[in-house]
């Protein structure tokens, strides 16, 4: 066996142990490196596994899309109200996870509301308690600006964001009460910035 | 327009899952719930992205194909029953995935021809000798990363499914739809160019520092 034999065999035995290629091996030192820097490629191409994180911004999109297809449903109300968190912060901090129920209350008003033998006797939704604008959105953001600072910008953006859901889909069920792509779209608003309340929470605990 | 899509924040939320085992949290993703589908994702993105990385080179398209797999696991999970490992499942997806996005691309998804004709390029080298700057030690990830981006996208492919993925050949064979043999000579003649670029990469390199 030659250089070239050796190296088309490796095709098939590519790691030389056959008796003609260790033959070979035995008494060239030049297909003897090309066999161990295979090898070495061979062991570096295991580290490429799970070498990359996609960006953070993918799950997002991701999971928007499983909305609008309604492949998931909305997330469970989870308020954290663990002791720690109370003797931590003091009462003053109970504002927070006090806005996101009263969120998440709303929301679940919307939805009641939304049962179509109710349309006749309901014409119209309206908040039970206050503007969600007007639910402690400084309060969230002071929490916000206290635990995580880096993530202040962030987190304006999206309440900025979400407030403005909540304005245009008010409006349109404002405008057609019995529209249920609207109520849902009320809907999936509050359960959006009920999930801001909980992720500032979140990430204040320790 | 909905608030669903505008939730921005780039880092995806904690969860409270983490202590779930995966077939409870596959029970519950098929009872479309929002954290149980994200534990997946967590569990799994590096590996279904670093897949569509590899074989595309792109990290755009990477970025596109990944959401593409999770979609269609997330559609299709209800169908999962558990034969087979679930990474199993999801990698075997995300392979359509990436070569159906290949050939509409019309990609030579695996060089059918060059396998037994062979080409000056790579034909097997005669050259071998003491100028050749030896591979020792250990191969840098970043500088082997780059030389697989600069492999043809067939040679790519396979090398990506078998030495990266674990892939058998014949498994290769049946996705890719080529010969097994076919498989096998594609495999080592990108083996062969990848250890070409590493050396390039080196003398370059070397160069670089006597001059500097």
């Amino acid at each position: 066996m030659n250089c070239v034999e050796l190296q088309n065999s490796l095709a098939e035995v590519e790691d030389g142990s056959t008796l003609e290629q260790r033959a070979h091996l035995m008494d060239c030192p030049a297909c003897s490196t090309l066999v161990k820097e295979l090898d070495l490629i061979i062991e570096a191409a295991g580290r490429l596994q799970e070498a990359d994180e996609p960006s953070p911004r993918l799950w997002n999109s991701i999971a928007a899309e499983l909305r609008r297809e309604g492949l998931i449903r909305p997330q469970r109300p989870t308020v954290s109200t663990g002791s720690s968190f109370s003797a931590r912060w003091g009462a003053a901090r109970w504002q927070v996870p006090a806005a996101a129920m009263l969120l998440l209350a709303l929301g679940l008003y919307v939805r009641h509301q939304s049962v179509p033998d109710q349309f006749a006797q309901q014409p119209s939704v309206t908040a039970p308690v206050a503007k969600p604008s007007e639910l402690n959105d400084d309060d969230l953001m002071q929490e916000v600006a206290y635990n995580t600072p880096a993530m202040r910008g962030q987190y304006e953006d999206s309440l900025r964001s979400v407030n403005e859901s909540i304005r245009e889909a008010q409006s349109l069920v404002d405008e057609s009460p019995n529209d249920e792509d609207a109520r849902r779209s009320l809907m999936d608003a509050y359960q959006q910035k009920s999930m801001l309340f909980e992720m500032a929470m979140d990430r204040s605990l320790p | 327009m909905s608030a669903a899509g505008k939730g921005d924040l780039t880092e995806p939320r904690q969860l409270k899952t983490i202590d779930l085992s995966e077939a409870a949290t596959i029970e519950r993703a098929k009872l479309g719930d929002a954290e149980a589908f994200q534990a997946l994702y967590d569990k799994h993105k590096r590996r279904v992205y670093s897949l569509c990385l590899r074989m595309t080179a792109n990290t755009a398209e990477a970025e596109d194909l990944t959401q593409e797999a999770f979609l269609q696991l997330y559609r299709k999970i209800g169908t999962f029953r558990g034969e087979s490992a679930f990474s199993t499942w999801l990698h075997r997806m995300s392979v359509n995935v990436v070569l159906m996005h290949l050939r509409k691309k019309s990609l030579p998804v695996v060089s059918l021809e060059e396998t037994t004709q062979g080409t000056e390029e790579d034909s097997p080298r005669r050259d071998f000798g003491a100028e050749d700057m030896a591979l020792a030690g250990s191969i840098d990830r970043l500088q082997l990363q780059r030389a697989v981006d600069s492999l043809p996208p067939g040679y790519r492919m396979i090398f990506v499914l078998h030495d990266v993925e674990g892939y058998e050949h014949n498994e290769i064979a049946k996705i890719a739809g080529c010969s097994i043999g076919n498989s096998k000579s594609q495999l080592h003649k990108a083996r062969m160019k990848l250890r070409d670029l590493l050396k390039i990469n080196r003398a370059e390199k070397a160069g670089e520092s006597r001059a500097g």
